[in-house]
């Protein structure tokens, strides 16, 4: 497969339609870890957005509507 | 926070009985690039729960840059190198955002805002984002739409003042997979248009015969881009730790191929303490016009920085937890960035790219209520 947003759309489907016994509300305690977050917290995730985005020429990735630039 | 939330899980500390909780806490970026850039980046940020179905987060931040930025690429030497040229730069950046969501049932409705201004550079932008939880709570589907709108200027062209708009839409799923995993795949498609050149980046090209050229940054009018983020999150409760991995492919129609791997293992050492070592590598294809000389005859593209080379890097970094029983915790964070031509995945990079070497350091402190 050549393009890579088929594939992502791919995986995203068969993520979606979840082969995985589901997980009860009781049994979630190790999910609701800290350090099982999915994003730091916005003061952590700022500082290595700002670390790494000035110096690449990639960016972006889990939301949308945030403002840009601070280039240097 | 944004993925976190996807989750049917507690992101913010509960309190029994409260009818708020949240966290509140500073944290403090600082920079450096052996010979060039320092940056320092106070954040203050915070997160609530409020009447079991409002969520508010937000955060204000500084960015201040100093010291030297290359300008000028140059082959007067016989090959193409960076310039440092005019006085060191001094820059503030100021940022603030906030978002606020609405939790139903089965979904949530999030708005959000976000506001950046430098001497240079001014920000708008929004974003809206649904999720909604099925399969029992073990799976989460995300779409959101987000609108920025920039005004680009420069200090060295006074009658540059260039819009740069950029609509952006985003798709994705979260998965619980077991008790103690968790994978969530998303996609970002950004639609740009107007000033995406740097007004400060000059590329100087001198030829056996003949004069030289002298070429201002030039890139096209549009930048689409697609980013593919997935990230996984198991916990071992027998090592008392949790890998945490993300990957990142990012392709857009100025040529540009970038993959980034992030992993990470965040030890648990005591009830208070945990570690996390992590390593981080980024490779990227060059874009197709960025080139350190200027052809002749001169193109109506090109752009010599060096971000937009094919080159590839490496950043180990250490983190260290602590938490108190009064509801504080402190955290620090060292890293080392090596970015270098031959560290480019899959062949050789750029042969102007010149190696970059920098350090950073995260402190932060948060306070839970």
């Amino acid at each position: 497969m050549k393009h890579p947003a088929a594939l992502a759309a791919l995986v995203v489907a068969a993520l979606a339609l979840g082969a995985c016994a589901p997980v009860a509300p009781y049994q979630r305690g190790y999910l609701a870890r800290d350090d099982m977050a999915l994003d730091a917290h916005p003061g952590l995730a700022k500082a290595l957005e700002k670390t790494f985005a000035a110096k690449e020429a990639a960016s972006g990735g889990a939301t949308v509507g945030g403002s840009g630039c601070g280039c240097n | 926070m944004r993925a976190a939330l996807a989750l049917p899980i507690l992101v913010v500390p509960a309190k029994a009985g409260a009818a708020e909780v949240g966290e509140v806490g500073i944290t403090v970026l600082g920079y450096k690039e052996r010979g060039l850039m320092k940056v320092t980046e106070p954040v203050l940020w915070g997160r609530a729960r409020v009447m079991e179905v409002w969520e508010i987060q937000g955060s204000a931040a500084v960015d201040i840059v100093s010291g030297a930025s290359p300008q000028l690429v140059s082959n007067q030497s016989g090959r193409p190198v960076q310039t440092i040229t005019g006085a060191s730069v001094e820059d503030y950046r100021k940022l603030v955002d906030v978002k606020v969501t609405r939790h139903f049932d089965d979904f949530a409705l999030s708005l959000s805002g976000a506001y950046s201004d430098e001497h240079d550079y001014r920000s708008k932008a929004f974003g809206v984002e649904g999720r909604f939880d099925f399969n029992q709570r073990n799976t989460t589907l995300a779409v959101g739409y987000g609108q920025s709108n920039d005004r680009v200027s420069s200090t060295d062209d006074p009658t540059l003042d260039a819009p740069r708009d950029t609509r952006d839409y985003l798709v994705g799923v979260t998965q619980v997979l077991s008790p103690t995993a968790l994978v969530q795949s998303t996609l970002t498609a950004a639609r740009g248009k107007g000033w995406f050149s740097d007004p400060y980046k000059v590329t100087f090209t001198f030829f056996p015969a003949g004069l030289p050229i002298v070429a201002r940054d030039s890139r096209p009018d549009h930048r689409n881009t697609l980013a593919w983020l997935t990230r996984y999150r198991a916990h071992f409760p027998a090592a008392g730790g949790t890998l945490q991995a993300d990957y990142r492919f990012y392709r857009d129609d100025w040529g540009i191929r970038a993959h980034t791997l992030d992993v990470g293992w965040q030890q648990t050492i005591s009830e208070r303490w945990a570690l996390r070592p992590g390593l981080r590598y980024h490779t990227q294809q060059a874009a197709d016009f960025y080139s350190p000389v200027s052809p002749r005859p001169q193109p109506e593209v090109l752009s010599s920085d060096q971000r937009l080379a094919s080159f590839g890097g490496v950043s180990p970094s250490l983190r260290a937890i602590v938490k108190l029983d009064s509801g504080f915790a402190f955290e620090a964070t060292l890293g080392y960035i090596y970015n270098a031509r031959n560290l480019r995945f899959g062949g050789s990079g750029s042969p102007a790219f010149e190696t970059l070497r920098a350090y950073y350091g995260i402190v932060g402190i948060t306070r839970a209520f």
